[in-house]
C-alpha cells in the first residue's frame, strides 16, 4: 500500500510510466542492488577518514560558515543602529563585530593564496596578533577617546 | 586430521585476509588527508616548472569577475584601514580630535574635503552593498547569469549613487 502510494506521487510529479511495474518484478532487483550496495559499502566506510573526525570538522565548517552570515547580517543592522542611536554600547559591537569579520575574511584570504604548513601556520599566527592588536585598540578607543561612532560623525562634520 | 585441520584453517584465514586485502590496497591512496593531496599537488607543480592555474592573464575580464577580485580588495582595505587606525589610537599620544583639527587646519579646498569623503565612503559602501549581494546568493538566490549580471549594475549604480551623497552631507 505505501508503495503504491509512493509510486502514485512519483507519477503525479512526471516520473515516466515505466515504474509502473508489479512490485514483484522489482523486489529482487532491489535485494540484488542492496546486496551489492552493502559490500561497496563496508570498503567505503574503510576507506574513509575516521567518521568522528570528518563529521565534526564538516559540522565545524558549517556552523563558521553559518557565523560569518549571521556576523555580516549583524553588522549591517549596526550601521544604522550605530547612525540613529549612537552609544558606547554600538561602540563595543562595533569593535567586536568589525575585527571579528575581518579576522574571518583575512583567514579565507590566507586560505586561498597562502600555501606550504609552515607558511600557512605564519600567516595565521600573525593573522591572529593583528586582530588581538586590532581589536585591543579600537576598545582603547572606546574608552579612553570619543568612540567609534563619534569619531565617524566628527570626521563627516568636517 | 590435524594437519588436514590446520591447513583449512589457514586457507580460511588466508582467503579472509586477501578478501580484506583488497579493500586495504583501495584504503591506501585514500588515506591521506585533502591537505597532504594538495601540499603534494602544490610541490608537483613547482618540481614541473608548471604555469600558475588558473592563468591569471588568459582570461577576458567581465563585470561580475571585476566586482568580485574588487569585494576581496576592498575588504582587505577596509580591514587594513581599521587595524591602522586602532594602532594609531594605542600608539598616538594626542586624543582623535587633536589630530582631526590638526588635519583640518592644513586648509584644503572644500572639494578636497568632498574628495576625500568619496573616497572613504566609496570601498565602505561597496563593499556593504556587495556584501548583500552575496548573501542573496548564499540563499540560493540570483545564480542566473543575466541575474548576476544585472544585480552588479544594481549594486555599482546604487555604490556611486551613495557614496555621492554620504560626501555631500
Amino acid at each position: 500500500m505505501a508503495a503504491l502510494v509512493r509510486i502514485s506521487s512519483l507519477c503525479h510529479r512526471g516520473v515516466s510510466p515505466l515504474l509502473f511495474r508489479p512490485s514483484s518484478l522489482i523486489r529482487p532487483l532491489a535485494v540484488q542492488q542492496k546486496d551489492h550496495d552493502c559490500s561497496y559499502l563496508i570498503s567505503a566506510r574503510i576507506h574513509a577518514t575516521p567518521s568522528n573526525y570528518a563529521g565534526s570538522g564538516s559540522k565545524a565548517a558549517t556552523m563558521h560558515w553559518t557565523g560569518e552570515r549571521i556576523l555580516s547580517i549583524a553588522l549591517l543592522s549596526l550601521a544604522p543602529v550605530a547612525y540613529f542611536c549612537p552609544s558606547p554600547a554600538v561602540d563595543y559591537s562595533l569593535a567586536a563585530a568589525l575585527t571579528l569579520h575581518g579576522h574571518w575574511g583575512l583567514g579565507q584570504v590566507v586560505t586561498d593564496y597562502v600555501h606550504g604548513d609552515a607558511k600557512i601556520k605564519m600567516a595565521n599566527a600573525g593573522l591572529f596578533v593583528l586582530s588581538t592588536v586590532t581589536f585591543a585598540g579600537l576598545c582603547y578607543f572606546n574608552y579612553h577617546d570619543v568612540g567609534i561612532c563619534k569619531a565617524v560623525a566628527l570626521l563627516w562634520s568636517k | 586430521m590435524a594437519l588436514l585441520l590446520r591447513t583449512v584453517a589457514r586457507q580460511g584465514l588466508y582467503s579472509s585476509r586477501s578478501q580484506f586485502g583488497v579493500l586495504y590496497r583501495h584504503a591506501v591512496p585514500m588515506g591521506t588527508t585533502s591537505n597532504e593531496e594538495m601540499d603534494k599537488f602544490w610541490a608537483k607543480n613547482t618540481r614541473l616548472n608548471r604555469p600558475m592555474s588558473p592563468h591569471m592573464t588568459i582570461y577576458k575580464w567581465s563585470v561580475p569577475m571585476a566586482m568580485s577580485i574588487s569585494h576581496r580588495g576592498t575588504g582587505i582595505a577596509l580591514s587594513s584601514g581599521i587595524s591602522a587606525f586602532a594602532l594609531a589610537a594605542l600608539v598616538l599620544p594626542e586624543s582623535y580630535p587633536y589630530y582631526l583639527d590638526l588635519i583640518h587646519s592644513l586648509t584644503f579646498g572644500p572639494q578636497f574635503l568632498a574628495f576625500s569623503k568619496f573616497a572613504l565612503a566609496f570601498p565602505v559602501v561597496y563593499h556593504t552593498y556587495n556584501g548583500i549581494r552575496h548573501l542573496a546568493w548564499d540563499a540560493g538566490k540570483g545564480f542566473k547569469i543575466p541575474e548576476v549580471y544585472r544585480s552588479g549594475y544594481v549594486v555599482l549604480g546604487l555604490t556611486v549613487l551613495t557614496s555621492i551623497g554620504l560626501a555631500a552631507m
